[in-house]
């Protein structure tokens, strides 16, 4: 708990703990907009009204959230590395694998806020502009859990990568090459493409249903597992040099 | 006299380099360790590895008999450090930096006060530190290193960037130490003159390899014993140095 409050307390003035919920405000802002403005095209699409509400408008937000992840996890380690503060760490008595371990706690969660913002923003609409007796809330978060386990993996790999990289404009570099990997393979069926976890997040944006693809979800977890552990394993063998 | 920190045939190569050679010091409780050497000597690295921020390639320490890794945290508690240049966060004040570090150390909040009131920098403890000039940067990495009154220092080139002032000042408060709460000091510098009003024991490194450890009374016997002139540290720190190379570079012809 003190090493967290202390990760928390180095965010100050950066923005690190503003970004995520500033983008799940501006996704959720997003869906009452386009719904507000389209509704009459969406509710006519040859879909039940619940996959229009979930899928029609994921694409965006999914688009928000990969570069909110992308910059947050960027600037959360540069604040190490910019006064060299991270060489102090190392020189302190506590374990430096848990500078990787709690900010991914705090980024896992600032990404949960962002994503209750958004599909907060989905039920309200969803209340107010779909025909009568047609919105089902239980739906709506098991697809919210299915679009949050499929973000992590590009959270956990944009943090592991950016506590390696001294240089932000490589960690921002390699994000945005992931967004643009991510829509050239995100519509191939070739399974291979889902170990891309930019592949993975965009997975449920390019679906016309809303239905969970149980590969998905098992693919969201394991690649998360694996890129936290390498990431917390690096911490706690490497030297600083 | 017990020795706080000991290293044996300490050996750091980088591929082809090697950049400390078989060092092995022996640095008393409650002394002032002054370490000496020209630029590349391998200094930073010799206290790098004192500090576990780089692994020996070969030999080992002790730390108050403690050994890395297996007693990596009991080792840092006991040390306080300044390697090389400040390290900060920038986007935080003075007194956030030293707060994170005080949590961290387990520290009362008036720890953090002290040590600003100790190296002169209260009146700037609310600037960001990205907003600190060089030598405010410097006092502050100093600070970090003082927070908690740790009972061994390791303090690289200190004074850097410093104002003369600046310098005469700082030097009073590490000479002032071992006396104040019986610590222990590894202090370097290329400031001959520095280490030779600060130091108790010297040691002398060039091209990685200790040419010489001792009292200051031992280096001027040493020197003299050798033909060097003795008038003052400097002199006979230039001609070892001096001596050292032209060796080095007969052995590499060979």
């Amino acid at each position: 708990m003190r090493n967290l409050t202390i990760e928390l307390k180095k965010c100050k003035r950066t923005g690190i703990l503003e970004v995520l919920p500033i983008i799940g405000l501006l996704g959720a802002l997003y869906a009452f907009a386009n719904f507000t403005v389209r509704k009459d095209v969406l509710l006519n699409l040859p879909l039940p009204p619940m996959d229009v509400l979930l899928t029609q408008l994921y694409g965006m937000i999914m688009v928000l959230n990969m570069f909110g992840i992308i910059v947050a996890t960027t600037l959360t380690y540069n604040i190490e590395f910019q006064g060299s503060a991270i060489k102090k760490m190392y020189m302190l008595p506590f374990k430096t694998s848990s500078i990787f371990k709690n900010k991914f706690y705090i980024l896992f969660v600032l990404l949960a806020v962002c994503i209750v913002l958004q599909n907060g923003a989905l039920c309200i609409i969803g209340n107010i502009f779909l025909p009568s007796g047609t919105f089902d809330l239980l739906t709506l978060v098991k697809y919210t859990g299915y679009c949050f386990v499929s973000t992590l993996p590009v959270l956990a790999f944009m943090l592991l990568l950016s506590s390696r990289c001294e240089n932000i404009w490589f960690t921002l570099g390699i994000g945005v090459a992931g967004f643009f990997s991510g829509m050239a393979m995100s519509l191939s069926d070739i399974a291979i493409f889902l170990i891309n976890p930019f592949v993975l997040m965009m997975k449920p944006a390019v679906a016309s249903t809303a239905s969970i693809d149980m590969k998905v979800l098992i693919l969201g977890f394991v690649e998360t597992i694996i890129f936290f552990m390498v990431g917390w394993y690096l911490g706690k063998i490497k030297h600083y040099e | 006299m017990k020795n706080m920190i000991e290293t044996k045939n300490l050996t750091k190569t980088y591929k082809a380099f090697t950049a400390v050679d078989h060092v092995s010091l022996h640095i008393k409780k409650g002394s002032i360790y002054g370490f000496l050497g020209p630029n590349g000597a391998g200094k930073s690295t010799t206290m790098k590895m004192l500090l576990g921020l780089t692994a020996p390639t070969d030999g080992e320490f002790q730390i108050d008999n403690l050994t890395f890794p297996n007693d990596r945290v009991q080792i840092l508690k006991k040390i306080g450090s300044f390697i090389e240049s400040p390290s900060f966060y920038p986007n935080l004040t003075g007194k956030e930096n030293l707060d994170i570090i005080r949590r961290i150390l387990d520290l009362p909040a008036s720890s953090v006060d002290e040590a600003l009131e100790l190296v002169g920098l209260s009146e700037f403890g609310n600037r960001l530190a990205k907003k600190y000039s060089l030598g405010m940067k410097q006092r502050l990495g100093l600070a970090s290193a003082l927070l908690g009154e740790p009972p061994i220092l390791i303090l690289d080139e200190p004074t850097n960037g410093l104002d003369p002032a600046g310098i005469h000042e700082i030097r009073n408060l590490v000479k002032s130490l071992p006396k104040r709460y019986d610590c222990t000091v590894l202090i370097s510098s290329h400031m001959l003159s520095e280490i030779e009003l600060l130091a108790d024991d010297i040691g002398i490194l060039n091209h990685g390899r200790l040419l010489f450890e001792g009292s200051l009374e031992d280096l001027k016997f040493t020197a003299h014993e050798a033909g060097f002139e003795n008038d003052n540290l400097e002199e006979m720190f230039l001609s070892m140095i001096d001596e050292d190379n032209t060796n080095r570079k007969q052995r590499l012809k060979l």
